[in-house]
């Protein structure tokens, strides 16, 4: 193991590779097909000169560039790949790549506008990514700390809505206040009271001597400030509302880059500068340390946020939530003092990206291919879009926990980490265990009805979701219109379902029956209705024709036209054949909670149909062609105003061969999805082959002292 | 020998002054040539004080030869040099706006070369007396530059600057004369030696001048709540007045209050009066909050800028009163960077006014899509005032800091720990101005394709619009449509006879944006020196805090 650092070119590379792409892609911004390819190549190269980094650096080899002082008291301006670099460096590059091609093939299903703006954001974006994986002290990880949210900004905004302004308000609010405010103010105090902000591997010596009271200050300004991003609770308020931004944004910066800079900002706090022993032995009233709070409100926040996912119906903010949950393992593992824990905790990184992309990738092929957003109008999407749901199966298992995926690895690290540390120092240490075991049930909780509406429940006659807002057992739902002027369920009425299906059929059975029956007993006759069975209806007033239909008094010439005519309830009517269109809670059509905004992408414009046939370029049609060929029939979806949700007839079934060739998508968001999967399994089934695991051994073995190593 | 460049370096703008409106006998337009060689010129010798005392350290001169401390004395140091290349380099650049946008006329331009001569004798003086005499130079042809464009308006804000800045000289000149009582001196190093010896730190005859000489000096940089001269001022005043007076003629105010604190009176004397540095630490925090509150509410983009000056000097007032090495490193590197910053958005914003007609927020939505360098420019200068590094506003926002929680920590008083934390959560409250400029610059939604964001007044949208306001997804068939087609200029029309450029789409003066685009590099440069910077001036801080 070579202690020296190698001056080498290549950690500046990284960084700057994409930076330089971002001009090139603004300046090709006429010719979307060469803007494209910029961004692949930028993804590419940027990963290939990380990945050639990779080979020395698990040798124990650490690359450094440096700009010299950039500050007085040898502060330097320092890019340092050491293996805890090269962990978050490795990951967000590769999946980068595999974010290009998804947003490729998004940005032209959504027709979003912007794209140059976007693709140039995004590729600022990881150039601050790298920047902050390869800093090498606390000052150089804040310059690119703070251009990560400036670069992130737009892509938050993208929309220029009023939600997306909103929404990319908050957000910078937040991350400059963890970023501007209390990273700033800890680095500050760090240099004061340790006179050296460099990371070093098992923390900065002088801060082990320091004033205790300061270094606890310091580490809380710190990890709080570093924790903004990482979505600690209550601080996490961001991160639902970003939701808006367009999917691979939510993917990648989301899942990947932003709140994982966050949980890696935490990592480094914990890890280099301050290190697991003083973590451990900054010591607070009831026998809580340093570590200990910090596993305690990562502890809090993933059992509020799964508790809170299980009650969002946009499928967005409930991964979103997810993301709050997962990221607080990290956070959890990072408290925890041994070498189970913090290799757990630094698994998960890895482990929660592969599997969270893939699942906001699934939520984005299914908004840009169907148009659904919310988990109550998926039932029987699974039909549609088997790849999709199938991909989102396997990731929210391992999301779970279950064995052979990625989840399980990082989770059982961790699970070990916190009795050992429960056996060997502190109880408190069980109760964290008792969280993430916990956190594994409320994941299936939240992400199983995803998975049954998807496939084992049909559009007709689903139940309604999300399934904790209603009773136990469910009330059926259907997102088809009713065929036969079916009556919608008042918000009071609890309704059986049984009840719904008499009503059929007593509205049923007064057709080709005289529907007046004066005076008749309710129970006469078990086949006609009587009064009591027919709701509104006063059927004594009704005058119908000679085959007993109900025809309304159409005589107008007494009729006062300064009041709206009569409202006349035969009850065999159908008012209107799309439910949406009318006032009708929890239907189709109809938002819950936050969504309006996301309502928002979709309310009806009379004149679009008009607008539509005039914006078609003929020379641009070409390589829209391919994409659009598949999902053709549903592009005229956009214009109705409704908002998702299955189509009159229910879902296209796309099956066998067809479903295996992708025709229910386009092969650029199909192929990141299963790419995304296939390495989350791969991480499940061979962590060490990835070299995660192996990486991350080394990062903990280099930092823990003697008493809490391996064993 | 080369110390005769000190005060011909004063005589140079002063004495050209005067040749506009001599020429302007025989020639109409003489002013603008002669404002830019006098400047020009002042910019080489300005680098020529500075390479001298590089090389040999401070330099100083006695004028009329009579020696001082009865003859006034030039002196350049390190800190002036620094004031002088700022005050060299923005006077030169801003010719090149007001050659297209600014007043005409020759005695504009005498008034402006009075102005540039003030400035560099009040940073080059070694005297109090005479400092007060540049100090009164300055405001009197800033009083006249103001009202340069004859409006009622500008008259108005001129007069109130006039009142005011009047005053606050002669608070000044009070604070002065109480000190050459209790001393008997009027040169600036000997009163200090002679502070010591002939009164003390507490004698009340001292402690008066400095307070007077603080609140008329404060008057001047306009803190809170004394301010209430600048917004008008700065948004009444032409845009190229706008742009000299606000990188200039506040920075000169707070230099003079550097030097006569630390020069004069001594880091001893500011640590010996605990109660008067109190007082400025609050009236610099309430200068900070109110500026930043203030500024987040204005709708009109100069009159942003000017509250956001008096936030912005809360912090240089601030960084005076810690008496803590790295906190006044950190003042003076903001005394510059903030002038450069400043001097980049009044010209941006000057720019967008001059092309497109728009001062007002509401005016200017979705700039970005028709001039997308002069937004790009004002976005990275108005990022820098945050305080994003690598931008020099970070520089001097991280040394403040670093000294703020230095002296709490040393002496553990509140006043620190409280102006500490004002300071780093001073970045929020600049994000809360900047962030609106930036985002109504560039995610206004106005002018996209295919009904997608925001309808062209789209801040107002009716209450029964349902959903939301209308962002409909169209279903154009390429990779998104970009709208820099032939003549659509976007969301903003520019006004009649707006210059074209082959290079940019902007519809402005391609020179001041090509000045302005390098003012906004400039300052990212100047981010990334923060050695270099401490280095430079290492030298006077060793000295002031010996």
């Amino acid at each position: 193991m070579t202690d020296v650092p190698i001056t080498d070119l290549r950690p500046l590379l990284a960084v700057l590779v994409s930076f330089v792409a971002a001009f090139f892609i603004v300046a090709s911004h006429r010719s979307p097909n060469v803007r494209e390819g910029w961004t692949v190549a930028a993804a590419v190269a940027k990963f290939a000169i990380v990945a050639s980094m990779l080979p020395a650096v698990l040798d124990g080899a650490v690359f450094e560039w440096s700009l010299g002082a950039f500050l007085p008291g040898g502060i330097e301006f320092v890019l340092r790949a050491d293996a805890l670099g090269m962990l978050f460096a490795f990951l967000a590059s590769g999946l980068w790549i595999v974010t290009s091609f998804y947003s490729i093939g998004y940005m032209r299903g959504n027709d979003e506008t912007n794209q140059t703006r976007y693709f140039a954001a995004f590729a600022v974006s990881l150039s601050a990514t790298m920047g902050i994986a390869f800093a090498g002290n606390l000052v150089t990880i804040f310059v690119f700390y703070e251009l990560l949210s400036i670069a992130t900004y737009p892509l938050v905004a993208h929309d220029e809505t009023d939600e997306a302004r909103a929404a990319g308000r908050k957000y910078l609010a937040y991350t400059m206040f963890g970023g501007g405010v209390l990273v700033l103010a800890g680095t500050a105090l760090v240099y004061l009271i340790a006179g050296n902000v460099s990371f070093t591997a098992g923390g900065i010596e002088e801060l082990a001597n320091a004033d205790p009271g300061l270094a606890m200050l310091a580490f809380f300004l710190l990890a709080i400030g570093f924790g903004v991003k990482a979505g600690i609770m209550p601080l996490h308020q961001w991160l639902p509302e970003a939701m808006v931004a367009p999917t691979p944004v939510s993917g990648l910066l989301h899942a990947v880059a932003v709140v994982k800079s966050g949980a890696f900002g935490v990592s480094r706090v914990v890890l280099d500068v301050f290190g697991p022993e003083l973590v451990f032995e900054l010591s607070l009233p009831f026998g809580f340390s340093a570590g200990l709070v910090l596993s305690t409100i990562g502890a809090v926040t993933l059992t509020a946020a799964s508790i809170i996912a299980m009650r969002k119906d946009h499928l967005k903010q409930r991964l979103a939530y997810s993301t709050v949950s997962q990221l607080s393992y990290i956070i959890l593992g990072l408290g925890l003092f041994g070498w189970y824990g913090l290799v757990g905790a630094l698994l998960h990184i890895p482990a929660h990206a592969f599997m969270k992309l893939t699942l906001f990738f699934c939520a984005g092929n299914l908004h840009v291919s169907t148009h659904t957003d919310y988990i109550s109008e998926m039932a029987g999407i699974g039909k549609r879009m088997p790849l999709t749901m199938g991909a989102f199966t396997v990731a929210s298992l391992g999301m779970a926990g279950i064995p052979l995926l990625a989840g399980f690895v990082s989770k059982y690290y961790m699970l070990i980490g916190g009795i050992r540390m429960g056996a060997q120092f502190t109880p408190v240490a069980y109760y964290l265990v008792g969280a993430l075991l916990l956190s594994g049930v409320l994941n299936i909780a939240y992400f199983w009805p995803v998975i049954y509406t998807a496939f084992f429940e049909s559009e007709d006659a689903h139940d309604a979701k999300p399934l904790v807002d209603f009773r136990m057992g469910g009330e059926s739902r259907s997102t088809l219109p009713a065929t036969d002027g079916g009556r919608p369920e008042d918000e009071d009425e609890g309704g059986d379902a049984d009840d719904e299906a008499d009503i059929d059929e007593v509205v049923e059975s007064a057709e080709g029956d005289s529907a007046v029956d004066t005076d008749s007993d309710p129970t006469d006759d078990g086949d006609l209705p009587g009064d009591s069975d027919i709701p509104d209806a006063e059927m004594d007033d009704l005058p119908t024709d000679e085959e007993g239909v109900v025809r309304p008094d159409f005589d107008t010439s007494d009729r006062d036209f300064s009041e709206p005519a009569e409202r006349v309830d035969t009850g065999d009517y159908a008012v209107d054949s799309r439910p949406s269109d009318a006032d009708v809670p929890f239907g189709v059509g109809r938002g819950d909670d936050s969504s309006d905004g996301d309502r928002a992408d979709h309310s009806d414009d009379a004149t679009h149909g008009a607008h539509d046939d005039d914006s078609h370029d003929d020379d641009s049609h070409d390589d829209h062609d391919t994409e659009h060929d598949d999902h053709a029939d549903l592009a005229d979806h956009d214009d109705h105003g409704h908002a998702g949700g299955p189509p009159a007839g229910g879902w296209e079934h796309i099956a066998g061969l067809d479903a295996l060739r992708g025709r229910e998508s386009t092969w650029f968001t199909l192929g990141p999805i299963l790419t995304a999967m296939s390495l989350a399994v791969l991480l499940g089934v061979i962590p060490y082959e990835m070299g995660f695991l192996e990486l991350i051994e080394l990062i903990v073995d280099t930092r823990l002292p003697e008493e809490v190593m391996r064993p | 020998m080369s110390d005769v460049l000190l005060p011909v370096a004063i005589a140079v703008p002063l004495v050209s002054a005067t040749l506009p409106i001599g020429l302007g006998l025989k020639y109409d337009d003489a002013g603008w040539p002669v404002a830019a060689v006098a400047t020009t010129v002042l910019a080489g010798l300005a680098a020529a004080i500075g390479v001298e005392v590089a090389r040999n350290g401070p330099l100083s001169h006695a004028l009329g030869t009579y020696e001082p401390p009865i003859g006034i004395e030039l002196v350049a140091d390190e800190l002036s040099v620094a004031v002088l290349a700022l005050v060299a380099v923005v006077s030169l650049a801003t010719l090149a706006f007001a050659r297209v946008a600014g007043p005409r006329g020759n005695s504009f331009y005498s008034g402006y070369l009075l102005l540039v001569g003030g400035l560099t004798g009040l940073v080059l003086t070694g005297d109090l007396f005479n400092m007060f005499v540049f100090l009164e130079i300055v405001g009197i042809s800033t009083y006249a530059l103001i009202a340069a464009d004859r409006s009622g308006a500008s008259a108005y804000a001129s007069l109130k600057y006039l009142v005011v800045g009047t005053v606050g000289a002669s608070l000044y000149l009070l604070g002065v004369g109480y000190a050459f009582l209790a001393t008997g001196t009027l040169n600036m190093l000997d009163m200090q030696v002679q502070i010591v010896e002939q009164a003390s730190y507490a004698d009340p005859l001292i402690r008066a001048s400095y307070a007077l000489i603080v609140a008329g000096l404060g008057l001047k940089i306009a803190v809170f709540p004394i301010h209430a001269w600048q917004p008008d001022a700065y948004q009444r005043a032409p845009d190229a007045v706008t742009t000299i007076v606000a990188a200039l003629v506040s920075t000169a105010s707070a230099y003079a209050l550097i030097r006569v604190s630390y020069t004069v009176f001594t880091v001893d004397f500011l640590a010996a009066n605990d109660a008067i540095t109190t007082v400025m630490l609050i009236v610099a925090g309430a200068s900070i909050l109110a500026g930043s509150a203030l500024a987040a509410m204005q709708s009109d983009l100069k009159r942003m800028f000017a509250y956001s000056s008096v936030a912005q000097f809360g912090m240089i007032v601030a960084a005076i009163a810690l008496a803590n090495e790295t906190a006044l490193l950190g003042g003076i590197v903001h005394l510059i960077g903030h002038g450069l910053l400043k001097f980049g958005l009044f010209l941006g914003v000057g720019l967008l006014a001059l092309g497109y007609g728009g001062r007002e927020l509401d005016d200017l939505a979705s700039a970005a899509r028709s001039a997308p360098y002069t937004a790009g420019a004002i976005a990275v200068l108005g990022l820098g005032l945050v305080g994003i590094p690598p931008s020099v506003g970070f520089l001097g926002k991280w040394y403040i800091g670093v000294g703020a929680v230095e002296s709490s920590m040393g002496a553990g008083d509140p006043a620190g720990i409280g102006i500490a934390v004002v300071i780093f959560v001073s970045t929020l409250f600049t994000l809360s101005y900047v962030a609106r400029v930036i985002e109504r610059f560039y995610f206004a939604g106005v002018g996209l394709s295919d009904g997608h964001g925001e309808e062209a007044h789209g801040d107002e949208h009716d209450a029964d619009d349902h959903g939301g306001s209308g962002s409909d997804h169209g279903v154009a068939a390429d990779g998104g449509r970009e709208s820099a087609t032939g003549d659509d200029d976007g969301p903003l029309t520019p006004v009649e006879g707006a210059p074209r450029s082959r290079l940019v789409p902007d519809r402005v003066p391609s020179v001041p944006l090509a000045v302005l685009i390098v003012a906004a590099l400039a300052t990212i440069a100047l981010g990334f020196g923060g050695y270099a910077l401490f280095e430079w001036f290492d030298p006077f801080l060793t000295e002031v805090f010996a």
